[in-house]
Order: structure tokens, then C-alpha cells, then sequence
């Protein structure tokens, strides 16, 4: 296990994009020290930020104090995991394709961004566009699980293609923008216009007051949805925790949106719904 | 004074202003300038740099293309779907991170011109009133010096005057309008043509001698009057004209009429390619090359220079101030578009395009663009240009060297295009090869000479600094594509393509000497028509970042 003590004193982000386990895990200590990060526009040895200790050969990283000025945390990793004990900063887990992340403490913006595979659980909140496409991209994530404690912020799963999206707490204005396939579930209250321009995949809303749907979903069906037991039983698996009210729910399912292709699913718990 | 002393030893230089065709000569440079070989024997460089066995030329000079203003930001901003996947320019420790794509961010687009041994670049579309917002790019955009020309063609102060009969008030509106906004040429777009697209719904003239209404005067009283006042202004670069009803079927007799409308006054007329096509109606199979009917009349008018727009294969963005132009492209290409009106001077419009080699038209359009090139036989007046980023990037100019110097190549690739492009152009019969002394006329001497730049372009005593320095190669697109050593100012700014010092450039523009009684008609004007207050207008020079004036002279 490699141990990252944070010491930083600053209030210029310091990026360590490409310090992931794949990397890292043949590099001496004195090499690591050696890794040249970002602080501003500066390029700077690891060591001038982080005390380091450990040997990285089993691809586990632990990163330990307030980390929310630093950013890119394991993006584009593809093996191993890393351990944030405190804050995580902005693009945690971007375009990671296997491995997983676990933060304690709050992430920032872009968790997850375009991520391709692998687990990313925040047991805190986290910022804006989780699991989003960076603009100009086709696609947001397209495989992996992003499990978020907290609340989060707008524009969750922006053009989201493929993988699990969860948030335990309430989400910003327009989850789902775009979003392509795959699965968004929101136990807490949700912002305003969710799902605009969705096309195909399954979003649950389970908080409360209910949302305010766009006109431009149709209410369809109610029932006990398999792939809802599924998934609740897939997230006790992976320790991230509901209520448990939900599991015997009836769900009312809303087919859109009718702008774009229609073919997404919309489900909230019956006789929550005002919208 | 021998302290600053820096010798660029032992290179084949190229200096076809000083008569220097290949010759192995020393450079001494002091103070950003070349000067004379010290005469005293003792007297040693500072630093010298080896450059045996390479090719030492001016730096290169880009004078038409599109890296500033409002246009260049909406064009940046309305394609993020290109930026996504473009190459990425990281930061370093002495520069700025940035994006490509085909319209680049202000600090890549510097990189990239100093990257490929170009110093000098001309942004050729500005309406006026976003001359502030220019100055400002201009100081984002390192390791060039940069000017622009400035949007006149539709202006209606202008076309007020002319309908007046005016001249002298013509005369010195230009020179009240180029000392305000810190340009440094007039730049005729389409004249005429999109104040009409302006006043009706798909409007636009469609001859030099259509009506504009409202103003009731026509395309060719604007180039005249605009081309007499610029000739009595002695500006360095008389006037810049992008010709009416660009790239239509049939548009050479325009081309041809707008040659002849200059009655042997000084005139460059841009993008030539976009403006030399035979056919009509908008029907494929009739639309072929005139370039060479339009190669005779120039080869015999040695008042009209030109530069080529050379349309490179592709995905690009067309930016213009030809309003209905961008309408135009729009619709055939059934993308995004762009459009606005400069209140009392110009129009814009804005649409992501593709050039196939496989379509008939655009393999035409590269085809006459090279026809060009190699139909004019002087080669002091024609310069390469693909007006970025209209016909391709200007990061296509060491392909377009090839293209001009390697014969087979370019038959080579003459065989992947349209195959009625052998029926339709004369590319195929042209045998022609630019020898590097042409190259280098092409792409500095000549441009620096049409623009009247007389410390660029060349190396002689007292020239600006700016030089490129080659390692030679067959290949003569890996020859222009990554120097060895580019200079500016006598600072050494890249090495290998990796930038080593981004100075930041300064920016050229002209001060003409105008009657200034007029001011109190303009600012008249001003208060009735524009947004913004007649003092709030000018930019002053307290507000440049570096800058030079160029003298108005003959």
C-alpha cells in the first residue's frame, strides 16, 4: 500500500493527473517523489505536496488528509484503488475504465466524467455534472458505477451512454440531460426539469415532494419493476445504504422524452408523484 | 553594442528581396534587427549559432487569415464537438495551455504559427467597432506580430459618401476609420452585396454594376472609390478585395469585371480560387476552372496582386463577412450557423463545412486553387493562403509546399480525387515546380512587398530579425512542417517545434494623415446611428499592448 500524507498549504489547485495505480506500481519511492504534478500552472515533484511512505507494487493508494484542492485523482485509471480518507477535489475518477475509488469525505465537480468502467463510491456530496460528457464529447460515462452519499449538484449523467449513476441524497436541475442509455437513481429530492432530451435508459426519482415532470412525458404503468429489486439488491452489495420502504414500492413508470426519441424510462414511487 | 551581437553562421540563405538565391552566408543580428558584418575582426558574437547545411529564410508571413475578433470567438465557441477530439496543447512552464481544431484558442494559434516558422500573421476580416476586442486577442496570441484589415466594403458612412459624390469626405473617413481602430488595411467584402443581404430577406447583389438600394450605388462605384482613397492615403497595402457572389458557379466574369473596375489601381484581390469559377446555375456539371482566363489578365496587370485560399481536404469552419455567403454554406451543408449584423458596418456569418476529395466541386476547388499558383508567372504576386480557416488551417501550408514543389507528388495526388477534375481544370497538363527561392517568395518576400512591410520578408541590414531556419529534406512538407530554429525579433522562440521563449509579437498597424475636419460630421453620425458614443469609439494608443506604426509612403 502506498500512503500519501497531503501537506499542501495552498489555494492553487495541484492536479495529479496520471498518478494512478497502473503507473505508479513499478516506480521506486524516490521516483514517486519525483512525479511531477501540476500546482497552477507550475509543474512540481509529488513530495513537495504529499509525504509519501509505502510501496505502490499491489496497486492500492492511499491518499490521506483534505484533498478538495486537488484534482484528477485517479482519472484514467484502469486497475487497482485508491482511498481518499478526507475531500476529494474536481475530475475524481475521469475517464477511469476498472478499478474503484472510495472517498469518505465530498468530491467536486466531474466525478466520474466520461468514466468507461469501474467503481467510484463518495460516501459525502459531490459537485456538478457526475458522470457527465465533457462538452463537445458524444458520450458521458459509458460503463462503471458511480455511487454518490450525498447530494449532488445539475446536469448529472449529461449525455450518459451506459453504467449505474446513484446519488443517496437529493440532485440539482436537469438529471439525465440528454441521456442516452443507462441508470440514474436519485433518492432524494430532485431539481427542476429532469430528464430533458432523455432518448433511452431508466431513471429513478424516489425523494420527496415528488418531481415536477416535463409535459413531455406520458405516465405509463405501475408496478413492482424487477430491475428496481436488482439494483436495490445489487447496492446492499456494495454498502451504500436506503430505505428500505422502497424495496416493497409501487412504481409509476414515464415514457420520454417525446422531443427526442421517447424510449427512456422515468419511475417514481406511487402516490409520491404531483407532476 | 558587441555584447548583443548574435551570428547565425554558415546557412544557405534564401533572401530573394536582397537577390539571395541559396547562397552560404553569415547573418549578424543586434537589437531584434540584422545589421551589417562588423568590419573590425576582433569583434566577437555572443552567441553564434551553427546553421551549416541548412536553409535560413525570413520568417513566414501570413497575410490573409482569420485568428481574432467576435467571428473567430463564435466559431470557437460553436463547435465544441471539434475541440473534444482535437489535439490537445498541454501547458508548460513558459506556456499556456490551449486547443486546436480548425479555429485554435489565441495562445495555440501563435504556437502553431511560430511552430511552423511563420512571424508575421494578418487577420483579415474586422469589422471596426470589435477593433478593441482584436487588440486584445492580438496580446493573447504570442510569438507573431499580427495586424488586420479593416471591414469598409459595406460601411454606410462609405457608401453615404459615394452616393454624395464625396471623394475627399470618402478620403477621409478611411483615414479617420484605420487610425481608430488601429488597422492596417481597408478590407472590401463582398461590396455591397451584404448590405443588401442585410436589408431583405436572402438578398444580395449579383453583379459589379447591381443597385444597392436605399444607397443607390453599386459594387463597382465602392471599389473605385475605396481604391482612389486609399491610393491618396499612400497606404502600405492599398486595399484588400473578397469579390462579390464568392464561390457560385460562373462568378469569374465578376472576378474578371472587379479586376477591371481597379483601372490600374493598386488592388489584391483575396481567396482568388473562391472567385474563378466557370458554369452556372448551381448545376455540377457544368461548374469547371477559369483559372486560367483569370491567370492571363493578372500576368498582364501588374497593379492586381493575389493570394490563393487553397481548399485542403477536410473537415474545417467557414467564417466570413460575406453574411449571405455563410447563409449559403449553411444550407448546403445543413449545419449549424452563425449570422450577425454590425450595426452601420459589416455582416458575419458562420458555418462548420467539409471538403471531399471525392466531390466534384470541392476536388475542383482544390484543383484551381494549385492551377493558381502555378499559372502566375511571377510569383511576387501570388501568396499562399488557404484563408484560414475557410479553404483548410493555415497548418496545411508545408503540404501546400510539396504540393507546388514535388510534381509527381501532386499528380500522385490528383489521381485520389473527382476524376472529372482532368476534364475540368488544366492541373493535369501543369508541370511547373516551385523552386525554394519561389517558395520563399510565396510565403514571405512577396507578402511582406504587397503589404509594404519594408523591414520584413527579407534579411537584409535592418530587417526585423524574424527568421526560419530548415533542415533540408526531400520531403519537403517534413522540411516546412517542423524547423529546426525559428527567430523573432533575434530571440530564439522555437527549437524542434517546441517553443522556447513566447515573446509576445506586436501589432502593425497604420496612422494615415486624413483631413480632420471631418470628425465633427462623423461624430454627427454617430450619435444618430451607432450604440455606442462617438469618443468611446477610437482606440487610442495608451490603450495598445506593443505596437509599430507602418508610414503611409510611397
Amino acid at each position: 500500500m502506498l500512503r500519501l500524507v497531503y501537506q499542501g498549504q495552498t489555494s492553487v489547485p495541484v492536479e495529479v493527473e496520471g498518478f494512478v495505480p497502473q503507473t505508479i506500481r513499478a516506480m521506486s519511492l524516490a521516483e514517486i517523489e519525483r512525479f511531477e504534478v501540476f500546482h497552477g500552472n507550475k509543474k512540481r515533484p509529488l513530495a513537495d505536496f504529499f509525504a509519501v511512505s509505502g510501496s505502490a507494487a499491489d496497486e492500492r493508494i492511499e491518499f490521506e488528509g483534505q484533498l478538495a484542492g486537488v484534482h484528477w485523482i485517479g482519472a484514467g485509471m484502469s486497475s487497482g484503488s485508491i482511498h481518499v480518507s478526507g475531500d476529494a477535489g474536481r475530475h475524481l475518477g475521469s475517464e477511469m475504465s476498472g478499478g474503484e475509488i472510495h472517498v469518505a469525505g465530498t468530491a467536486g465537480d466531474w466525478v466520474g466524467g466520461e468514466m468507461k468502467g469501474g467503481l467510484i463510491h463518495v460516501r459525502g456530496r459531490a459537485g456538478h455534472l457526475i458522470g457527465s460528457a465533457y462538452r463537445g464529447s458524444r458520450h458521458g460515462m459509458t460503463g462503471g458505477t458511480i455511487l454518490i452519499g450525498g447530494e449532488v449538484g445539475n446536469e448529472i449523467g449529461h449525455t450518459m451512454r451506459r453504467g449505474l449513476l446513484v446519488v443517496g441524497g437529493g440532485c440539482g436541475d436537469f438529471v439525465g440531460l440528454n441521456m442516452i442509455a443507462g441508470t440514474i437513481l436519485v433518492f432524494g429530492e430532485c431539481g427542476i426539469r429532469p430528464a430533458p432530451g432523455m432518448r433511452r435508459g431508466t431513471i429513478g426519482l424516489f425523494g420527496s415532494p415528488a418531481p415536477k415532470l416535463l409535459p413531455t412525458f406520458r405516465a405509463g404503468s405501475c408496478d413492482k419493476p424487477l430491475v428496481l429489486q436488482l439494483l436495490f439488491r445489487e447496492l446492499r452489495r456494495l454498502d451504500f445504504h436506503f430505505d428500505d420502504a422502497l424495496v416493497n414500492a409501487n412504481y409509476r413508470m414515464y415514457h420520454g422524452d417525446m422531443v427526442t426519441l421517447g424510449r427512456g424510462e422515468l419511475l417514481v414511487p406511487e402516490g409520491v408523484v404531483s407532476g | 553594442m558587441t555584447s548583443s551581437l548574435f551570428k547565425i553562421a554558415g546557412g544557405t540563405v534564401y533572401d530573394p528581396t536582397n537577390g539571395v538565391d541559396g547562397q552560404v552566408r553569415d547573418l549578424w543580428i543586434a537589437d531584434g534587427r540584422i545589421v551589417a558584418a562588423p568590419t573590425d575582426p576582433t569583434v566577437r558574437p555572443e552567441r553564434t549559432l551553427d546553421a551549416s547545411g541548412m536553409v535560413v529564410m525570413p520568417g513566414g508571413i501570413d497575410m490573409h487569415c482569420h485568428i481574432a475578433g467576435p467571428k473567430v470567438n463564435v466559431a470557437r465557441k460553436m463547435r465544441p464537438e471539434e475541440k473534444r477530439v482535437a489535439e490537445k496543447v498541454m501547458r508548460t512552464a513558459t506556456t499556456h495551455s490551449g486547443t486546436m481544431g480548425s479555429v485554435p484558442s489565441t495562445f495555440a494559434t501563435g504556437y502553431k504559427y511560430a511552430g511552423m516558422g511563420y512571424t508575421t500573421a494578418f487577420d483579415a476580416a474586422i469589422p471596426p467597432l470589435a477593433a478593441r476586442h482584436v487588440h486584445e486577442e492580438f496580446d493573447d496570441t504570442p510569438c507573431i506580430d499580427k495586424g488586420f484589415y479593416v471591414l469598409v466594403g459595406n460601411n454606410h458612412y462609405i457608401m453615404r459618401a459615394i452616393q454624395e459624390q464625396e471623394p475627399e469626405r470618402l478620403k477621409a473617413f478611411l483615414g479617420w476609420l484605420l487610425s481608430a481602430a488601429k488597422g492596417y488595411a481597408p478590407k472590401i467584402v463582398n461590396p455591397g452585396g451584404v448590405e443588401v443581404w442585410k436589408q431583405h430577406q436572402g438578398g444580395n447583389v449579383h453583379s459589379l454594376d447591381s443597385v444597392v438600394e436605399h444607397f443607390d450605388v453599386t459594387p463597382r462605384q465602392i471599389i473605385r472609390g475605396i481604391a482612389l482613397a486609399a491610393e491618396e492615403l499612400k497606404l502600405p497595402h492599398r486595399m484588400h478585395i473578397h469579390a462579390n457572389n464568392l464561390g457560385l458557379p460562373g462568378n469569374w466574369t465578376t472576378t474578371l469585371e472587379t479586376m477591371k473596375a481597379l483601372e490600374g489601381h493598386g488592388g489584391h484581390l483575396t481567396h482568388i480560387q473562391f472567385h474563378s469559377y466557370g458554369g452556372g446555375d448551381g448545376d455540377e456539371d457544368t461548374f469547371n476552372s477559369k483559372a486560367r482566363e483569370l491567370a492571363e489578365y493578372v500576368n498582364s496587370h501588374p497593379n492586381i496582386t493575389i493570394d490563393v485560399g487553397q481548399v485542403m481536404f477536410g473537415k474545417t469552419t467557414s467564417m466570413t463577412g460575406d453574411g449571405p455567403l455563410g447563409y449559403y454554406l449553411s444550407n448546403v451543408y445543413k449545419s449549424k450557423w452563425f449570422s450577425s449584423d454590425t450595426e452601420m458596418e459589416a455582416g458575419c456569418g458562420i458555418a462548420p463545412i467539409e471538403y471531399k476529395n471525392k466531390s466534384l466541386i470541392h476536388s475542383l476547388q482544390w484543383a484551381i486553387g494549385l492551377e493558381w499558383y502555378l499559372m502566375v508567372e511571377d510569383p511576387w504576386r501570388v501568396v499562399m493562403s488557404t484563408d484560414h480557416p475557410n479553404g483548410g488551417s493555415f497548418m496545411a501550408y508545408p503540404q501546400i509546399v510539396r504540393l507546388l514543389m514535388d510534381r509527381t507528388w501532386r499528380n500522385d495526388v490528383l489521381k485520389t480525387v473527382n476524376p472529372l477534375v482532368l476534364e475540368r481544370s488544366s492541373l493535369g497538363d501543369l508541370d511547373r515546380e516551385y523552386t525554394l527561392n519561389e517558395i520563399c517568395i510565396i510565403t514571405r518576400a512577396g507578402p511582406a512587398k504587397i503589404l509594404g512591410l519594408k523591414h520584413k520578408g527579407h534579411l537584409g541590414v535592418g530587417a526585423d530579425a524574424d527568421i526560419t531556419i530548415y533542415t533540408p529534406h526531400d520531403n519537403k512538407e517534413v522540411m516546412f512542417e517542423l524547423p529546426r530554429y525559428v527567430i523573432k525579433a533575434g530571440q530564439m522562440i522555437v527549437e524542434l517545434g517546441e517553443i522556447r521563449d513566447p515573446v509576445r509579437g506586436k501589432t502593425l498597424h497604420v496612422s494615415p494623415d486624413y483631413d480632420h475636419g471631418v470628425e465633427a460630421d462623423i461624430a454627427d453620425w454617430f450619435e444618430k446611428y451607432y450604440s455606442i458614443r462617438f469618443r468611446n469609439y477610437p482606440v487610442t494608443e495608451d490603450y495598445m499592448h506593443e505596437h509599430e506604426t507602418i508610414a503611409c509612403e510611397e
